[in-house]
């Protein structure tokens, strides 16, 4: 009798805590506001900075900032606290791709409708950026903030031994120094010396480092879906570009100019001098000038382009880009708080705390700049390369369009088993495939 | 209130089935029939996911590379679990720690013992292409080939899962009466004579078991490709619940996941049915 009583005691109890959890969720509009920002050590700093000088400037507006939560990806925990409806106010690292996601779920502020954003943006950044950025309903969902433009790193002393042509490249010079460059120096049957390499797994984001800004740069920056007359969107890449840049990067493998495994389990292959270019980014920069032996030389220069290109070169800039939730209480305050962080003073501490760039235009040439460009003269190249970047494609399904080019990717240029016409028009018809059925 | 009693005891279990098996269970075949990526609103779409998996290559395509490393994993783990179980069946010096060391990978960590193997298997730095190298014979590439990457994984998964076996094998020895050994053996019946009329028959259930098992194990293959090649090379290690996992968690599409997650059970199902009438016939 005594235990039966207990246990509905305890039953009682537990129901109380479930209610009380459950209630807790309301919208206070007297609460701070929250600000993730990423993990990384510099973006850490950026943001306790700007919250700080926030919270003396603004005492009766409270402002608190967090770091990400740890987890597998940034991706999956902003998509886990959506689904928990435990999102920040203000979240600043958002891969542009997953943008158009949110927005059509309806979990983002249309930051077109707040006072003084579109003035300010246009201020900021070009016309061709505000495009990119605009969603398909016609609102803007994201602040353009940082890029990290996709180049080519060379070793220059190690090519110049080789006598190898001399970058920037196109094509036929970058497939000659791969030629020249390539050896066996064991002797053991194996080449153990390669131009370059890049990550052959088959897996989406990939793309964004080998295929797409190379394709970008032969394209001059073309989008690899489109809209067509009647509304309805279409793959916009089988084209000669494409097909190009399949080729090139199938003539690398297949003539082991490029590594095709990975050279993991001993120290970096570009520092070791296993290879001699890589496809990367500034972020580079600061782990090259740090462990490089005595005499080791490199530069930065624009992706390879075919023979007959013309214009300038476009690459992948790798956006990271500033969102309201519509959980936060008061978007205008939260905008206002953003437009500290991405005016020219918070762009330039961006540039001197992370080594990232801004997404602004003539970043290169305007003065307010230029002391850090003089005192980083390693990223200059970047500054100059972000007048020529894409984001990508603002798609529901781009994830899917780039696992789709992926698939073919793997099977022509890693593999040889499709010609790149062949593999380049099966991800299209397939990517077509995938946009009519939703 | 007395004969509440009992209700009440047992509802913890109840309520955790009903939170954890029942609810998961009826709200997956649910979302079968809907289009939803966890933050928009579900979305009525009928048959469509069962008509899009019917069509969907892929799917095919890492349900045909399960069966394949199955048909690899099975018969190496029960061949090799059964001798080492005969091995260390008998009165032997340091037989205890043959036992320890044959269980050892078992509770190691999957991820761990992954990322060891890709070591092992590396092609220009692994232990095993060093030893081909140096005994002239030529590298393998045993993750980059697609002919042979899954053949890797599945003799990995069997070095992985063999001890477990190996013990259950041995427990299944030793209930064999001794008795029946000593009359054969008085008749005049060889060794391999003895193990298979004997021992064969004998531990038929334990067999049945090993084989169950190991293919509802084999089935839920994921760690090993998720970490080693991630599906590759041209997705000849995708397995099925990789995919699964793809689908829900790279691309949102819950209610299509669920679909494949379905019908790959029932698949399961069938092969389990398949295997208890052909080991039963066996016997």
């Amino acid at each position: 009798m005594r235990l039966d009583w207990k246990i509905i005691r305890g039953y009682q109890l537990g129901l109380w805590c479930l209610l009380l959890v459950g209630c807790t969720h309301k919208v206070d509009s007297d609460r701070p506001l929250t600000f993730w920002c990423s993990n990384n050590a510099g973006e850490i700093t950026f943001a306790k900075e700007f919250t700080t000088r926030w919270q003396k400037q603004h005492p009766g507006k409270p402002l608190r900032y967090q770091p990400i939560p740890e987890g597998q990806s940034s991706e999956e925990i902003i998509l886990a606290s959506v689904v928990g409806k435990t999102t920040p106010d203000i979240y600043a690292n958002m891969w542009q791709g997953n943008v158009e996601m949110y927005a059509k779920a309806g979990v983002l502020i249309p930051l077109d409708t707040l006072d003084g954003f579109l003035d300010f943006i246009k201020l900021r950044c070009d016309s061709a950026v505000v495009r990119e950025i605009t969603s398909s309903d016609g609102h803007i969902y994201q602040v353009p903030w940082k890029v990290n433009p996709i180049m080519l790193f060379c070793n220059t002393r190690s090519l110049q031994q080789w006598h190898t042509p001399t970058p920037p490249y196109v094509y036929a010079d970058y497939l000659k120094a791969g030629q020249e460059f390539k050896q066996d120096k064991n002797g053991d049957g194996y080449v153990d010396q390669w131009l370059g390499y890049t990550e052959v797994k088959a897996i989406w984001y990939q793309r964004l480092f080998n295929f797409y800004p190379l394709y970008l740069a032969a394209s001059n920056g073309a989008p690899l879906i489109k809209k067509t007359a009647d509304g309805t969107m279409e793959a916009a890449f089988d084209n000669q570009y494409a097909i190009e840049v399949f080729r090139f990067l199938q003539t690398l493998y297949k003539n082991d100019y490029f590594a095709k495994e990975r050279l993991s389990a001993t120290r970096d292959p570009f520092l070791a001098q296993r290879i001699a270019t890589q496809f990367t980014g500034p972020w580079t920069v600061e782990f090259l000038d740090k462990f490089k032996d005595p005499g080791f030389e490199y530069g930065i220069y624009s992706m390879p382009v075919p023979g007959n290109h013309t214009g300038p070169v476009y690459t992948y800039g790798d956006p990271k880009n500033i969102v309201i939730f519509n959980t936060c209480p008061n978007p205008q305050l939260a905008w206002e708080f953003v437009k500290t962080l991405v005016d020219k003073s918070g762009d330039l501490r961006l540039m001197e705390l992370t080594g990232q760039f801004p997404r602004r235009k003539e970043i290169d040439t305007d003065p307010y700049f230029a002391g850090f460009l003089a005192r980083n003269p390693r990223l200059k190249p970047f500054a100059q390369q972000t007048r020529y970047i894409k984001g990508v494609d603002n798609c529901e399904l781009i994830v899917e369009v780039f696992d789709i080019i992926s698939q073919e990717y793997e099977a022509c240029v890693i593999f040889n088993k499709k010609t790149p016409e062949a593999a380049i028009h099966d991800a299209a018809k397939a990517v077509n495939v995938l946009l009519k059925s939703e | 209130m007395k004969k509440w009693t009992p209700y009440l005891l047992v509802s913890p279990y109840i309520l955790h089935f009903l939170v954890f098996v029942a609810f998961p269970v009826v709200f997956s075949i649910v979302l079968t029939f809907h289009r939803w990526n966890i933050i928009s609103p579900m979305q009525y779409v009928g048959l469509a996911n069962y008509e899009h998996l019917l069509n969907d290559r892929l799917f095919w395509q890492a349900v045909w590379n399960t069966l394949r490393f199955l048909m690899v994993h099975i018969p190496l783990q029960i061949a090799i679990a059964l001798t080492l179980a005969e091995l260390l069946n008998r009165t032997i010096r340091g037989v205890a720690f043959f036992r320890a060391a044959f269980f050892l990978p078992v509770i190691i960590s999957g991820v761990v013992v992954t990322i060891l193997w890709q070591q092992l298997l590396s092609f220009n730095s692994g232990v095993l292409n060093r030893m081909l190298t140096a005994l002239a014979l030529g590298r393998i590439a045993w993750l980059d080939d697609p002919d042979i990457a899954m053949y890797s994984i599945a003799v990995m998964a069997t070095w992985k899962n063999v001890g477990l076996y190996t013990i259950l094998f041995l427990v299944g020895l030793q209930s064999v009466p001794i008795q029946y050994y000593e009359a054969a053996e008085l008749e005049g019946a060889t060794r391999w004579q003895q193990f298979r009329y004997i021992t064969f028959p004998m531990i038929n259930p334990t067999i049945f078991t090993v084989v169950v098992l190991s293919t509802i194990g084999g089935f839920s293959l994921f760690v090993e490709p998720y970490i080693m090649t991630e599906g590759g090379p041209m997705n000849t290690t995708l397995s099925a619940v990789m995919y699964i996992y793809k689908q829900a968690f790279q691309y949102y599409h819950m209610g299509y996941s669920a679909t494949l997650g379905f019908c790959f059970a029932l698949i399961i199902l069938f092969v389990v049915i398949i295997q208890r009438r052909y080991v039963e016939q066996e016997v």
